[in-house]
């Protein structure tokens, strides 16, 4: 593998197939061609539609009023103008009556009765008032060439405590469904509901106003105001991740099932390069060509949202900014990463063009569910959801664009999606080639999916990617479910035991039962001493090992107490209130320390180090050397302990990081898992006895005015680490490890 | 230098168990052009595929120049070169990107790669088309950039699987040039056919296989005492139309195959 990965070998692979795809004329049509062709025709129908739909509620013209007659006209003014008088709203402009006749077309008579419409409050375009003549009122009306029609208004004059008053019957009709009319109606009803109220109020003055109206109401919006622009900021991302799959598809057809067509499948895989580095290389292109396509297209979105206006319908006054689009770009780098992923893996057991395209054709289908789910308004992007492919992104991208995205989803979303992304990459190159190799038989998903045949000693880095994109998920859905239940504290800390459990030790010993591994090399089962040595030797390497843990562990849980301290800030328990966590520490008392030690000692030792330091390790090793698996164990690791439940524990990054490279390294020299069980159970015991203690014990070691350790204790640990170290490296001498036997 | 030791493979074919290969063991020294000959099915390009290393055998293995198929599939696939009838070439690349990809897919040095580049263009007469796209070639052409793919790494051993399939007279003719010259450069060469008229004229030593079973091995002279007949396609249905396993074969069957 090594010798394909240097010289540039990797990076000249990757340039025959970006040359391959990018000199495909096909494939410059995707990337080129539709977004210049879509973007604006999406954005004159969206124009339409959408921005049409907003407007409805406050239209760019006055309402037309319609007459029959000048006295009505004369009368319908008259009130209208009052009802302006009332709301104490002066504009200048005098009213003018037009009249229409049959060859008025009616576009252009809204737009220049505008300027003498009456508006009967500030926020209102207002009204304007036609007599109708030669056509019937109900027949002007039908054909919206007014969008009210005053069919009759009487007035008479009530004689009231030595005065007149005028009482108005007015009778309108109006076109049902219409929005514009009803819209117009709603309009009448409120101005002329004005005069009704200015007159109740004159009564209520004139009898000192002991009489109270009849109705007072207030009203209060609660939750959101539903923005119709934030639903349509969700429809950009969607139609971008389309397009960007749109520009994947063709790639990554052409280089796996396009190698079959042309004949070159079998020359290539006959050669003696790894199957992962060829679909690496393939994925590349892919991943280049689905990035390419995303520029091309956020850039033509950009373009059409930037100069057609829609921009600023959708965005509010700043459009469609830079901003935006720098950080839009990631998520779709992201997403570009994981679907090529996912459409090398279908490509690669296709075994033609069509094959592939049928196979490519429901998941494109698929894919526009999750897709939908973005549009519905309302949808909180919560962890639980960063955690399902492609809504995430979508959902992501939805809250970057309206300003709202949180740390912890995104994380989530980042984080999975990649794993996601390299499981997938993984079960590519099994599948890539495959079928060529075993002539059109069905081995190649039985030897993906089935029981292998031969015993194995160690996992594959492949095996552990699969594993991990079946376990994150699972553990995450899991311990968001625990802080659902809302459990007593101590039997959360035994569901979050049994789970830890199950899923970090038993589900790895299910999977290695079940393909085939060697129990005893991937979780380091045998006793931490060779047994070529002799007897003698393996009791005093026992001791020293067993002693080295005692010391490494003495000294271990000041370190994470002291890194702790650093992020302490960042944790959720800063948040809290004094008197809160009292409280939690308070119920933390409650909990019998013997349920705290096997919950929070004991059951997360064996079950972390099965998978961390037994299987993770073991895959690690089995390709890369000690530092390095070491390394990315206690990434994993760290990781791991920051995703807990729903919330980000960016606070436990450090500690956990230097734990799981003292556990992977004691599991290294010592070549056992047992004493790195101790090591875990003790360090996790130590730091829960020291939260036992109480604050005004602990004040009286530490002093009042510091939450850190005495520097004599953190000297005497610092010492005990160096002398775990020294006697570690001792006793491990000369030992041998599984990897060298195997 | 190849050699095969009891190969056995079985596949499944819609749950029936059907032999391809049945304990089939030969040996092709350096120089020395070996003839896999048989009818479609007999179990050539499973035999290939062993081979290669991209087929793992139920039982036995292959040795090449010291590597055995149980462990060193990778390394031994260096050493190997191979050219198929269905071989096709990269349509938007030049000829000289997909000869040098695929040095670099056998991780060739680029320097060393640059100059058998050179070497094979003069002897295959490619130079005047190196850098032209592989969709502007002939059927000529494309053949002879075929033929240099699988030399792009000098391998010791090449395995040809069934060359001239679909080639006019011309293209034969290139292709028993290319063996010659592969003989010329001391290379075992295993050749996979199923017209045994070209086979008698390239090959030197010949292994008749018929349903997964190696019915007869030797050179032509040694052949032609043993059935005192002249050509390859009289001692071949000779050979094959006694009854195999209890089960006689259609003769009208296998004059298909031999005067495709």
């Amino acid at each position: 593998m090594k010798e394909y990965l240097n010289n540039g070998r990797l990076w000249r692979l990757c340039l025959k197939e970006l040359r391959e795809s990018l000199r495909d004329r096909r494939t410059i049509i995707t990337l080129v061609l539709m977004p210049i062709l879509v973007y604006p025709l999406l954005s004159m129908a969206l124009q339409r539609l959408i921005v049409g739909g907003i407007s409805k509620a406050e239209p760019e013209y006055a309402f037309l009023l319609g007459t029959q007659d000048e006295e009505t006209a004369q009368k319908i003014q008259n009130l209208l103008m009052e009802a302006r008088r009332v709301n104490k709203i002066g504009i200048s402009s005098p009213i003018k009556i037009t009249r229409s006749d049959e060859s008025t077309n009616k576009s252009t008579v809204p737009s220049e009765d505008n300027k003498n419409a009456i508006a009967v409050s500030a926020d209102h375009v207002g009204f304007s008032i036609v007599i109708v003549e030669k056509v019937s009122l109900a027949s002007a009306l039908g054909d919206a060439q007014i969008d009210l029609a005053i069919s009759k208004l009487d007035v008479e004059s009530v004689a009231f405590e030595r005065e007149t008053f005028p009482s108005y019957q007015v009778q309108v009709e109006f076109r049902q469904g219409d929005l514009r009319s009803e819209s117009a109606m709603s309009e009448l009803r409120r101005a002329l509901q004005l005069l009704n109220d200015n007159q109740f109020e004159s009564v209520r003055q004139r009898i000192n106003a002991r009489l109270p109206a009849v109705v007072q109401m207030k009203a209060n919006g609660i939750g959101q105001r539903l923005d119709p622009a934030a639903s349509i900021a969700g429809v950009i991302p969607l139609v971008l991740i389309l397009m960007t799959i749109t520009g994947a598809v063709y790639p990554a057809i052409d280089l796996t099932a396009g190698e079959r067509e042309r004949g070159t499948m079998e020359a290539l895989i006959a050669t003696p390069a790894p199957r992962f580095a060829l679909l690496l290389s393939k994925y590349v292109a892919v991943v280049v060509v689905a990035i390419l396509t995303a520029l091309a297209n956020l850039f033509a979105t950009w373009i059409t949202l930037s100069f057609g206006g829609l921009g600023q319908a959708i965005f509010g006054k700043q459009g469609f900014s830079l901003w935006i689009l720098i950080q839009i770009l990631p998520l779709l780098v992201i997403f570009a990463a994981f679907f090529s992923a996912i459409l090398l893996a279908l490509c690669s057991f296709a075994r033609s063009f069509k094959e592939a395209q049928a196979y490519l054709i429901p998941v494109m289908l698929l894919s526009l569910g999750p897709g939908l789910v973005t549009l519905m308004p309302n949808v909180q992007f919560t962890t639980l959801l960063g955690i399902v492919p492609l809504v995430n992104i979508l959902l992501l991208s939805r809250d970057i664009m309206t300003g709202q995205s949180e740390l912890a989803p995104a994380f989530a979303a980042v984080f999975s999606t990649i794993i996601y992304a390299g499981a997938t990459l993984v079960v590519a190159s099994r599948l890539f080639g495959a079928e060529a190799a075993t002539s059109g038989s069905q081995e190649t998903w039985a030897e993906l999916l089935g029981r292998p045949k031969k015993t194995r000693l160690l996992p594959t880095i492949g095996e552990l990617a699969i594993f991990l994109a079946i376990l994150f998920p699972v553990f995450f859905i899991a311990s968001n479910l625990g802080g659902m239940l809302d459990l007593r504290a101590d039997s959360a800390m035994s569901f979050q035991a049994v789970l830890l459990v199950i899923l970090f030790m038993l589900l790895p010993l299910a999977f290695a039962w079940y393909r085939r591994l060697d129990l005893a090399t991937t979780f380091r089962l045998k006793p931490f001493a060779d047994p070529l040595d002799s007897t003698g030797m393996q009791v005093a390497r026992s001791l020293g090992f067993f002693v080295s843990v005692l010391l490494l562990s003495s000294g271990l849980w000041m370190v994470a107490f002291e890194s702790y301290l650093l992020f302490e800030n960042w944790s959720l328990a800063s948040h809290l209130s004094e008197e809160e966590r009292t409280k939690l520490k308070d119920t933390f008392l409650l909990i019998p320390f013997w349920l705290v030690l096997l919950t929070g000692a004991v059951a997360p030792a064996v079950a972390e180090e099965f998978f961390f330091r037994g299987f993770a390790l073991s895959a690690f090793r089995s390709k890369e050397a000690p530092f390095r698996s070491v390394l990315y164990t206690s990434i994993l690791f760290g990781l791991f302990h920051v995703i807990a439940g729903n919330i980000l524990s960016v606070e436990k990054l450090l500690p956990t990081l230097i734990l799981g490279f003292a556990l992977g390294w004691v599991a290294i020299k010592t070549n056992s898992l047992w004493p790195c069980i101790l090591l875990h159970a003790l360090h996790n015991g130590l730091v829960f006895g020291m939260s036992r203690i109480g604050e005004t014990e602990l004040t009286k070691w530490f002093g009042a005015d510091t939450k850190h350790l005495p520097m004599l204790w953190l000297v005497g640990g610092g010492l005990s680490i160096m002398a775990g170290i020294t006697l570690l490296l001792v006793a491990s001498r000369q030992t041998r490890t599984y990897e060298n036997i195997a | 230098m190849i050699s095969a030791t009891n190969l056995t493979k079985q596949f499944n074919v819609r749950g029936t168990p059907l032999i391809a290969v049945n304990n089939l063991s030969f040996q092709v020294s350096d120089g020395e052009v070996y003839g896999l000959l048989g009818p479609n099915g007999a179990g050539k390009t499973t035999t290939l595929r062993m081979v290669m290393g991209l087929l793992e055998p139920d039982s036995g293995h292959v040795e090449i120049c010291g590597m055995r198929s149980d462990g060193q599939t990778t390394e031994m696939r260096k050493h190997i070169g191979l050219i198929s009838t269905n071989d096709g070439v990269y349509p938007w690349l030049t000829v000289r990107e997909m000869l040098l990809y695929f040095a670099d897919l056998y991780a060739v040095d680029l320097q060393v790669a640059r100059e058998r580049l050179e070497e094979l263009a003069r002897l295959l007469d490619i130079g005047r088309f190196l850098d032209q796209r592989c969709s502007t070639l002939s059927t000529g052409q494309k053949q002879r950039v075929t033929l240099a793919r699988g030399l792009m790494h000098d391998p010791p051993v090449m395995l040809l699987d069934e060359p001239t399939r679909g080639l006019d007279v011309v293209g034969s003719q290139t292709v028993f040039r290319f063996i010659d010259l592969l003989k010329e450069r001391g290379k075992s060469v295993l050749l996979s056919t199923h017209r045994l008229d070209e086979a008698e004229r390239v090959c030197d030593r010949f292994g008749l296989l018929h349903r997964g079973n190696l019915q007869f091995e030797g050179t032509l002279e040694e052949l032609q005492k043993l059935t005192g007949k002249q050509h390859l396609v009289d001692i071949f249905i000779g050979l094959i139309s006694g009854p195999v396993d209890g089960e006689p074969v259609d003769p009208a069957r296998m004059l298909i195959t031999t005067n495709e």
